[in-house]
């Protein structure tokens, strides 16, 4: 039967953590079962590097060193190996339990419990069992875009990608190159800020929005990074959270409840009948649409003709 | 163990973890599998399998290097400590990959408007100390990043109440009806997936509801203690809401420019059109409420069934379209001052020249009376009807949002942002 992958990942980090002197690849393959049943050099070769490639993923240091006689040698030097001391108090550690548990995307859970197991091994306290503590409170990420694991390594190692992208009103995706700077989780939905190099400018992408494949190509970032990459603010704007004017709407008495959350002044006209005042930004005018003969809109007149433009394609039909 | 998602073996996070036991088990000979697998965060059965492995690990496969781990199902004993030297058991440094998870994690918990002070202190502490331990692993944690979104009062009476068991008193808005309504629930946990919601007991209908915190006018936190009848806990992460099969269709068109419905509902299918629409179909156990999103679209797309529902946007159109046709001198002028006293005719239907608008007090009368016929049969939208323990409906009652499923959401903050 053949040996599981872990097994034979758990013996290579055991040797190369174990060892003061760099050892070979002969060394290893003879300290190592599953590289012994490898089979050709050529297997055990691939297998080799793929094993040594997982391990430093998971955080592993391996030194590559040439000895005299000029053979390459490997070894987990244990100064740059070692967590550096640090010490949390038990509600710090609940702290970290409820926030290792909020992921719902695998390689990012797994991720995630794996720091907290480290910082178990050296002494986190364990007097609060994280999975019980926060009870009440349940905070998860979502992640349910299959472009996101791909983006987000393609975002950690500074690689431009491919990909095709449906713009929301768009029948058709297009391809875009772009260099992926940050991703963003807002409301529920992840975005990409990067680079878009066909159009020579910042872009920001919704994740779902891309079909197909995301391709990690090679070569450098064309533009620079800025320090501060700002997605939010632009969704949030496209969202209508940004509004830089102020709308005059009436509405009936009782209803519309969100309008008057959003409102800065409510005046009510005891006709049954209130008038408000609402932040104007993107989309509003679809949202007052929302609320039918409820609502009438005084000014601006370019919303008010925006929002009988809109009921009059309803009204039709 | 309750509560968390099981994943699947993964060699990696296996390997990962049995490195980080290995340190853990030299330290503490005779640990009970019990213990360690809650330290671990993992369940006894992966904590054995991780057990199953380990003897056949160690720095050489010959002369007794072999850890000598052994487990009689109850204590782990580590016979052979010295098989490894002291400095190799030492614990590892956090990965790349480990920190930005953790650190994003960590960094997203912490804005949770509503979670309490002393929490978010130790969070904050811990989130320093981690960053400073990982060292330069952290730095590509910032290329990521997590926002979550909760009324900060209304989250933090839901987890006093919580916490102190007691019961709530809460104004609720639902979109489906745009009403307001009163209730008293019995809380049992907040969840955050995009939005924040309380599942709730609600001693009104007597069933389980989940309330989105955003939709919370007024909360109070009554005397009375909460006694929520014991429940199973259902596994939120995928989805609030599904629409359950019995649910009637609704058929929607849309142009290119409403093609974001089928981001936002969830769907059975989504046929292209020629013009570059789609022909969605989806199910929807009120589908009354979907005036708004057929008011909402305008020309990007029309409800084509149930026609009762394409009807009634129609309809609450025209009467929209009446307050504006009605006479200039009725309604102030864009720019009249604001301080004009409101002009005595209200745009009631009834005072317009409009000869197939029937009267309506508010707003067009589909929602409420349309679902209740639709929907259960009941006395209640069906919307209204997301209880476990079984409704009018009975079958595969599916436990929904009170304020109606996804399907049926208004997007009262989420608008999408069609620019993207």
């Amino acid at each position: 039967m053949a040996i599981a992958k872990a097994e034979r990942l758990m013996n290579l980090a055991l040797c190369l953590l174990g060892t003061r002197r760099p050892l070979s690849k002969r060394e290893l393959r003879e300290s190592i079962e599953a590289y012994l049943e490898a089979g050709s050099d050529d297997s055990f070769n691939r297998m080799f590097e793929r094993d040594k490639d997982d391990l430093r993923e998971l955080g592993l240091v391996i030194e590559t060193v040439e000895n005299l006689d000029g053979e390459v040698g490997y070894l987990a030097r244990r100064d740059s190996n070692r967590l550096p001391p640090i010490t949390l108090d038990a509600e710090e550690a609940a702290a970290l339990g409820l926030a290792a548990k909020v992921w719902q995307q695998a390689r990012l859970a797994g991720a995630a419990s794996g720091a907290l197991q480290k910082l178990r091994a050296a002494g986190l306290p364990e007097g609060v069992d994280p999975y019980e503590a926060h009870g009440a409170l349940e905070p998860r990420i979502p992640v349910h875009e299959a472009a996101f694991e791909p983006l987000m390594l393609a975002c950690r190692d500074r690689r431009p990608v491919t990909f095709d992208y449906r713009k929301a009103t768009a029948a058709r995706p297009e391809p875009r190159q772009v260099e992926p700077w940050a991703l963003e989780c807002w409301r529920g939905h992840w975005y990409l800020a990067g680079w878009d190099r066909d159009r020579g400018a910042e872009r920001v992408f919704r994740l779902s929005r891309i079909t197909g494949k995301v391709r990690a190509r090679n070569g450098a970032y064309t533009a620079a990074v800025p320090d501060v990459v700002t997605v939010r603010e632009t969704v949030a704007g496209w969202a209508g959270d940004i509004a830089d004017r102020t709308a005059l709407i009436r509405l009936r008495s009782g209803s519309g409840y969100p309008l008057r959350a959003k409102s800065a002044s409510v005046r009510e006209l005891g006709d049954g009948w209130d008038e408000l005042e609402i932040p104007y930004g993107h989309g509003l005018d679809a949202w007052l649409v929302e609320f039918g003969p409820d609502v009438v809109v005084l000014e601006p007149a370019e919303l008010r003709a925006d929002v009988v433009d809109r009921l009059r394609a309803v009204a039709k039909g | 163990m309750a509560g968390k998602p099981a994943r699947p073996t993964n060699a990696i996070d296996q390997t990962r973890r049995m490195l980080s036991l290995v340190t853990y088990l030299r330290e503490r000979p005779g640990a009970r599998v019990e213990d360690v697998a809650r330290a671990f965060g993992i369940t006894e059965d992966e904590l054995i399998s991780d057990l199953d492995v380990l003897p056949l690990c160690g720095t050489s496969f010959r002369g007794g290097d072999l850890l000598d781990i052994d487990t009689d199902g109850d204590r782990i004993w580590w016979r052979n400590p010295g098989a490894l030297a002291a400095e190799a058991a030492e614990p590892l440094r956090i990965a790349a990959d480990e920190a930005t998870a953790l650190l994003v994690a960590a960094r997203a918990v912490s804005t949770l408007p509503g979670l309490r002070e002393g929490d978010r202190q130790a969070l904050l502490r811990a989130t320093a100390k981690v960053e400073a331990a990982a060292g330069e692993a952290a730095g590509a944690s910032s290329r990521l990043s997590v926002t979550f979104e909760s009324e900060g009062g209304v989250f933090a009476d839901v987890d006093r109440a919580i916490s102190e068991r007691r019961r709530l008193w809460i104004r609720y808005y639902s979109p489906s009806r745009d009403e307001l309504s009163e209730r008293e629930i019995d809380p049992i946990r907040l969840v955050s997936v995009g939005h924040t919601y309380v599942e709730a007991w609600c001693r009104r209908s007597e069933a389980r509801r989940t309330f989105r915190l955003d939709r919370v006018a007024e909360i109070k936190i009554l005397d009375e203690p909460s006694a929520p009848p014991e429940i199973e806990l259902r596994d939120l992460s995928e989805a609030l809401v599904q629409p359950a099969a019995e649910d009637p269709e609704v058929v929607i068109e849309v142009g290119p420019g409403g093609r974001w419905v089928a981001e936002y509902y969830p769907h059975d299918s989504a046929e292209e059109l020629p013009d570059g629409g789609l022909r969605i179909t989806l199910r929807a156990p009120d589908p009354g409420s979907l005036r708004r999103l057929a008011l909402r679209l305008g020309r990007d797309g029309r409800i084509v069934s149930p026609q009762d529902v394409a009807d009634s946007a129609r309809q609450a159109a025209r009467e929209a379209l009446l307050a504006y046709d009605a006479p200039q001198d009725a309604y102030p002028a864009p720019d009249r001052p604001r301080a004009t006293p409101a002009p005595q005719a209200a745009p009631a239907p009834d005072s317009a020249p409009a000869p197939d608008s029937a009267p309506a007090p508010k707003a067009a009368p589909a929602p409420k009376g349309a679902a209740a016929q639709t929907g259960t049969g009941g006395t209640e939208p069906r919307t209204d009807a997301g209880s476990v323990t079984g409704t009018a409906t009975g079958v595969g009652a599916v436990p929904r949002p009170d304020s109606g499923p996804r399907a049926v959401r208004d997007e009262m903050y989420d608008r999408q942002e069609q620019g993207l």
